[in-house]
């Protein structure tokens, strides 16, 4: 599997990590990972520690998970992007939307 | 007690199988072993005798006539090999085969008719 | 256990007793029956009546066995028609034979009724899968003709809203494929009535249909602001709305608009999203780069979007240079990205500025091996104003009645002249006189200026000098958005008065703004030529409309322009 949710015990933090190539494939697994909860958590992490590529099919799943996920209103951070990845997320001016480290 | 000439198991599949076409079948067989005979006979060349024995050896196992089928597969395979007198001693070892076992078929074909 | 569908099933053997016996047992076993005696026989029966499965001897009169089995494969075509060979033959040379001719599979003679049907059965689940895979193949290949026809009609459809511009101009050189619309990427140019030039280098999400759908209301939008005198601000901030309106959310697009103003040497800058573009200056050799510094269109509503603009001046031959992804994102055999560094490797090894995008065409397939289709580069030059023009606009009224003797005046205020740009209005209104249609280019220019002059240098209270050199001219453009966005007092009027003469008409603009005014005097002074960073553009006004004139300390401009009704 490509995309590994974790959700904490007090359901209120979810995790989601992609690895491999974040593109197009993922688009069913992605969503899946957060539509299917019970309980909508107060605060997303998606962890891209292991994610090689990104491209703009993935920028689209990070918008419709940031819309699920209350628009504005939602508290997403996108953590552990390697070089490359934070590039693309820069360029594309991401870093207005969501907490990227 | 199995007969050596003609395996009784088969004759039971092919009495179940083929039902009230059973005598016709047995009929057929042995009008076509009939012919065959003539033209194992009258041939001279190996590769006819040898398309004959083939066609033979085939209903002959069909029928359950495994010795008849034997010695067709032997006529089949070692045609061009042998001496004519060996050919002359195969072809009356496979008429006096069909002698043996053509009983048994006409017996099968009488008692069908009967049930 | 699935039951066996009955088939029809061609049994071809020249023993008679041998055919009987397989007829009733492969009929026992709920099929139907067709039966030949030699190999002329199957092949004609076959052709006759299409059995589904053949059972084949392989030593047959007339015909044998193999030949029949390699006409009844010929003329099955794709479909598959399993040949099973009933054989006593046991040399592998033989069994080899049943197999080249196109056999399938074997019976052994004597017959195994429980192995026939087994043989069967697995044959026809086979012949099935064939047949599902032929009839896929056959809707896949409808489907595709389908798609590709409705990719022509949208394409055709395109082609006519993307030519509605500017690209052929002079001052243009673009490469783009021919599929380019269908990779996303979209490349527009429009003439603004007053002369000035807007270009948009835009890469939709997705690929295909989807993107093209989206690049159509993007292009309309793009061309009708334009067109009517809408600044870059005011187009970003509506094709931004639109996109959002319409597309789903995880569908945004990219891009790069610039506006370039032949008159006041500048360019004005906006990139969403877009790799760096870069700003050629011919007599330093430098290459600024335009960095994105927003969102791609279509992500944000209308309160969060951010439509602030860059400024940068240009000298005349300086050129604006935008690419898509798809040169940086090329990639070699090793997966290795050609990559921004690459780039700049060939920027700084271009001799000729006109063969840059050779160059760069080279440096990629030199790296990848291959041309790539799929990119989009545009370089804009800037010349001197006098040699860009636009085209005539086009009106759609049949010109009978027109207003020809009436006056109007506005008074925008505060917070309106922060949001509100009343150009395009008033170039409309004033447009509805036919009489003024042939000057609307310096109609525009003129109010343009006027109204550009009362807000920055009058209401805001701006030193035009500060434009003399490049890091004044960003500081000027700072400060002139910050003023405007703490701006609550301040007002700029405009008294249109349109009057019957003669032949034809006279039409007074007056512009007036709160603030300090200037030395009128001293800037008349000033010879009448084209003043180039600094300056209020008063020579322009001078230049293009009639009896231009300063009152009120400079916080008052007059300026008229005539007309004669051609006989």
């Amino acid at each position: 599997m490509s995309v590994v949710t974790e959700v904490s015990p007090d359901k209120k933090k979810l995790t989601i990590a992609v690895k491999g190539r974040f593109d197009f494939g993922r688009h069913q697994e992605f969503r899946e990972s957060y539509e299917r909860l019970d309980k909508k958590p107060e605060s997303i992490v998606v962890d891209l520690k292991e994610a090689a590529y990104l491209d703009s099919s993935a920028l689209g799943m990070l918008l419709l998970l940031r819309d699920h996920a209350g628009g504005d209103e939602s508290d997403i951070r996108v953590v552990n992007s390697s070089s490359d990845v934070k590039k693309i997320l820069a360029i594309s001016n991401f870093d207005k939307l969501f907490d990227i480290s | 007690m199995t007969d050596p000439h003609v395996d009784r198991d088969v004759l039971d599949t092919l009495r179940e199988v083929m039902e009230d076409g059973y005598p016709e079948l047995l009929e057929t067989f042995l009008a076509d072993s009939e012919s065959r005979l003539h033209e194992l006979q009258d041939s001279t060349s190996a590769k006819v005798l040898s398309d004959v024995a083939h066609s033979f050896k085939g209903s002959a196992s069909n029928m359950g006539a495994v010795r008849l089928a034997g010695l067709c597969q032997d006529l089949e395979s070692n045609a061009k090999d042998k001496s004519p007198e060996a050919l002359a001693q195969l072809d009356a070892d496979i008429h006096a085969e069909f002698a043996e076992v053509r009983p048994v078929y006409e017996s099968e074909k009488h008692h069908a008719h009967i049930h | 256990m699935q039951a066996q569908e009955p088939l029809t099933i061609l049994i071809a053997e020249d023993s008679a007793a041998d055919r009987l016996l397989l007829s009733t047992i492969v009929r026992r076993q709920g099929h139907q029956v067709l039966t030949a005696g030699n190999g002329a026989e199957a092949v004609h029966t076959f052709k006759e009546q299409q059995p589904d499965l053949v059972l084949m001897d392989a030593l047959m009169p007339v015909m044998d066995g193999f030949e029949a089995a390699r006409q009844i494969k010929a003329l099955a075509g794709d479909a598959l028609v399993p040949i099973i060979f009933l054989t006593s033959l046991s040399e592998s040379e033989a069994l080899a034979r049943c197999l080249e001719a196109g056999g399938d599979d074997f019976l052994a003679k004597p017959y195994n009724q429980v192995i026939l049907a087994a043989k069967i059965k697995a044959m026809d689940r086979l012949r099935r899968l064939q047949a599902t895979v032929l009839q896929q193949r056959d809707l896949i290949a409808r489907h595709h003709d389908y798609l590709l026809n409705e990719q022509r009609v949208a394409k055709a459809v395109f082609d006519k809203v993307a030519h509605s511009g500017c690209l052929s101009a002079p001052n243009i050189r673009y490469l783009q494929s021919p599929y380019a619309l269908f990779n996303g990427d979209l490349l527009l140019a429009a003439y603004t009535p007053a002369g000035d030039m807007h270009v948009m280098l835009g890469d939709f999400t997705g690929h295909g249909l989807p993107a093209a759908v989206g690049a159509m209301p993007l292009a309309e939008v793009f061309y009708g602001m334009t067109a009517k005198g809408y600044g870059l601000t005011e187009t970003l901030r509506e094709m931004n709305a639109k996109l959002k309106r319409i597309l789903p959310v995880d569908m945004f697009c990219c891009a790069t608009l610039l506006c370039l103003s032949f008159q006041s040497r500048s360019v004005e800058v906006w990139n969403g999203g877009m790799p760096d573009g870069y700003l050629h200056r011919m007599a330093s050799g430098e290459r600024v780069p335009l960095p994105a510094r927003h969102l791609p269109l279509g992500i944000l509503s209308a309160q969060a979007f951010d439509d602030r603009t860059d400024v940068y001046p240009m000298a005349v031959d300086d050129r604006v240079f935008l690419l898509s992804d798809g040169v940086i994102d090329t990639c070699d055999a090793n997966d290795q990205l050609f990559g921004v560094e690459r780039l700049q490797q060939v920027f700084a090894a271009n001799r000729e500025p006109d063969r840059l995008f050779e160059d760069i065409e080279q440096a990629l397939r030199d790296f990848r091996g291959q041309a790539r289709d799929d990119v989009s580069m545009v370089e804009v030059s800037l010349v001197e104003s006098a040699q860009a023009h636009g085209a005539a606009p086009v009106y759609s009224d049949s010109g009978q009645s027109c207003p020809l003797d009436w006056s109007a005046s506005f008074e925008f205020r505060g917070a309106t002249l922060r949001r509100f740009n009343p150009l395009p209005f008033l170039l409309q209104l004033l447009l509805e006189v036919h009489g003024l249609r042939p000057q609307s280019g310096a109609l525009y220019s003129v109010i343009a200026e006027l109204y550009s002059n009362a807000l920055e240098h009058g209401v805001l209270g701006l030193d035009s000098r500060l434009k003399r050199d490049a890091t004044g001219f960003a500081r000027y453009y700072e400060m002139r958005a910050a003023r405007l966005e703490s701006l609550q007092d301040g007002y700029v009027r405009v008294h249109l008065q349109v009057q019957p003469q003669g032949e034809g008409g006279r039409l007074i603009i007056r512009v007036e703004d709160s603030g300090e005014g200037f030395d009128v005097a001293r800037v008349m002074e000033r010879p009448l030529v084209n003043v180039r960073l600094s300056g209020r553009g008063i020579s322009l006004i001078r230049q293009l409309g009639r009896n231009a004139s300063w009152s009120d300390q400079g916080r008052s401009a007059s300026v008229e322009f005539f007309w004669e009704i051609e006989a």
